[in-house]
């Protein structure tokens, strides 16, 4: 292509720059951006935690349960916590629009609860966690699956070894 | 000393921050006149302890700790660590895994050869067209960016296998993008041939020669553009190489606009294959699915970066973090011939030829 023709294209599209923040930018749904914790879906099991390259993910036992925090001023934006989560409770969100003045430096934190409860058997303080049955055969029903939240890990694999699997 | 005893030569630093080098080195160059006469290499400016770094996160942490290395290469460097621990723990990539391995090597490929084709061009002085050549390659970023989540640190590859996977709708997006990028490099190739400006500053600039290449034992495109015709991709294939139809191209005058070109018809290569790729592209999944210990051993691993050979040695113990890990880039092969291309180079070319080698001083000196 010669230079006119070029030159004839580029007039005819106008400028390649985006509008931003006038404008939309371009954001691909797959971008990796600001991570999202969902505390009801996580199994505990802290993967996540050891997966992280920059140590930006931490779990801590409180009083009220186990606390998740993931410091987005630390984060790499990696994707490693997404891809070995078994249960889909990390997500990155295609928002990358992180920045924030000096004052909001320690409040960039994806926060989450693991509340305690206590257990339907034994009555033991344990987290509420989701379950590890992705690999139980058959797979649970809802209801199983509440019944089984509810109780403490040690009743759980009981409940687990009694569940009537059928022939 | 009076006035007529000015000395015949004279010592000028180039870099390690200087308006026309695009790495943090030092060259102190003497001149004679406006002609080189002799040169004195420096490195050490972009030194960051990676190596160090490596010894102290696990096996998994380093797969995204080595992307960070260098930001070109970002992908070949986690693709041969992550080769280096499957040697080790014997473990098999997927077949899709191995096809999507090489789809993300080759859209690297063509992004980073044509940032540092038209880094040239302005250094050459054509700004124009090096815009044009860089919002050529703003559609392969657009492309990475869209499959991958990131415009220069892809995320695509872990131990096993991949990260990503592609449907029909992004398999349609690559083509088109792919399309279009081929058209306007197929351009930047005629431009090349028959533009006044560039080949009156490349041609027969900076040359090196056959013999002085195989002293320096220069890798990747530099070797090539001057007729060394290796290739690891070829000669000891990894990924889906084995199956794909490879053209390695090489030029026999050793100089920048040899490697230019050489760079440049590797881009239409890159392409090919990536369509060769998307049509093959298998069933099944893309990794392991799974996250084994590495048992301790060791390993080396050679891959084809877009600069040329990059080799990994990788020792492992009982501890999830690895022993050792050691890699050799491929501008630590190609900025000693610097010296046998600057050699009588004049000063204006400089900052090209320096450019010529693709340095890459992020890895180097890690």
């Amino acid at each position: 292509m010669n230079f006119l023709t070029i030159f004839a294209r580029n007039l005819k599209q106008g400028p390649q720059t985006e509008a931003f923040p006038l404008g939309p930018a371009f954001t691909p749904d797959r971008l990796r951006g600001r991570i999202e914790f969902k505390a009801e879906s996580c199994e505990g099991c802290r993967i996540c935690e050891r997966v992280c390259p920059a140590n930006a993910i931490r779990f801590a036992k409180t009083p009220d349960g186990m606390t998740f925090d993931c410091w987005h001023n630390t984060c790499v934006f990696c994707g490693n916590c997404e891809f070995y989560c078994p249960t889909d409770a990390i997500h990155q969100t295609n928002d990358w629009d992180l920045s924030h003045v000096n004052a909001d430096k320690f409040d960039m934190v994806e926060h989450g609860l693991i509340p305690n409860q206590t257990c339907v058997d034994c009555g033991a303080t344990a987290l509420n966690t989701a379950p590890m049955v992705k690999n139980a055969k058959p797979p649970l029903s809802a209801e199983e699956y509440t019944e089984l939240r509810a109780r403490c890990p040690k009743c759980r694999a009981k409940y687990l070894k009694n569940r009537k699997v059928p022939a | 000393m009076s006035t007529h005893d000015v000395p015949e030569t004279f010592s000028i630093p180039v870099g390690p921050l200087h308006v026309a080098l695009e790495e943090p080195m030092y060259f102190k160059i003497d001149v004679k006149g406006e002609t080189v006469s002799h040169i004195d290499i420096n490195a050490g400016h972009a030194h960051r302890g990676i190596e160090y770094l490596t010894t102290k996160r696990t096996m998994y942490q380093n797969v995204v700790l080595t992307e960070r290395i260098c930001s070109l290469c970002s992908n070949s460097h986690p693709q041969t660590f992550a080769m280096a621990a499957e040697k080790i723990a014997g473990i098999e990539v997927p077949e899709r895994g191995i096809y999507l391995r090489t789809v993300a090597d080759e859209m690297k490929r063509v992004t980073s050869h044509l940032f540092n084709v038209a880094l040239l061009v302005h250094l050459v002085g054509y700004e124009t067209y090096f815009m044009h050549m860089m919002q050529v390659r703003e559609i392969g970023q657009d492309m990475l960016e869209s499959i991958f989540g990131n415009r220069q640190d892809i995320g695509a590859m872990c131990i096993g296998g991949v990260r990503y996977d592609l449907d029909d709708k992004s398999i349609a997006y690559i083509k088109g993008a792919l399309d279009k990028i081929e058209a306007e490099t197929k351009d930047i190739i005629k431009t090349f041939k028959t533009n006044g400006s560039i080949l009156r500053r490349t041609k027969g600039v900076g040359v090196l020669t056959h013999a002085d290449a195989i002293t320096c034992g220069v890798v990747g495109p530099v070797a090539r553009a001057s007729g060394i015709d290796y290739d690891v991709r070829r000669e000891a294939p990894y990924a889906a190489y084995d199956r794909l139809p490879l053209v390695v191209h090489s030029l026999t005058d050793g100089d920048v606009w040899s490697r230019a070109m050489v760079r440049l018809e590797e881009i239409l290569t890159s392409i090919d294959l990536l369509r060769v790729c998307l049509r093959d592209l298998p069933g099944g999944p893309v990794n392991i699915n799974d996250r084994p210990d590495i048992p301790p051993g060791q390993a080396v691993t050679r891959s084809e970066a877009p600069r040329g050979e990059v080799i990994y040695y990788l020792r492992t113990n009982d501890t999830p973090q690895p022993e050792r890990v050691k890699w050799r880039v491929p501008t630590f092969m190609n900025w000693d011939s610097l010296r046998f291309m600057l050699q009588d180079a004049k000063v204006a070319d400089v900052a090209m030829i320096v450019n010529s080698i693709d340095p890459c001083l992020s890895c180097t000196e890690r």
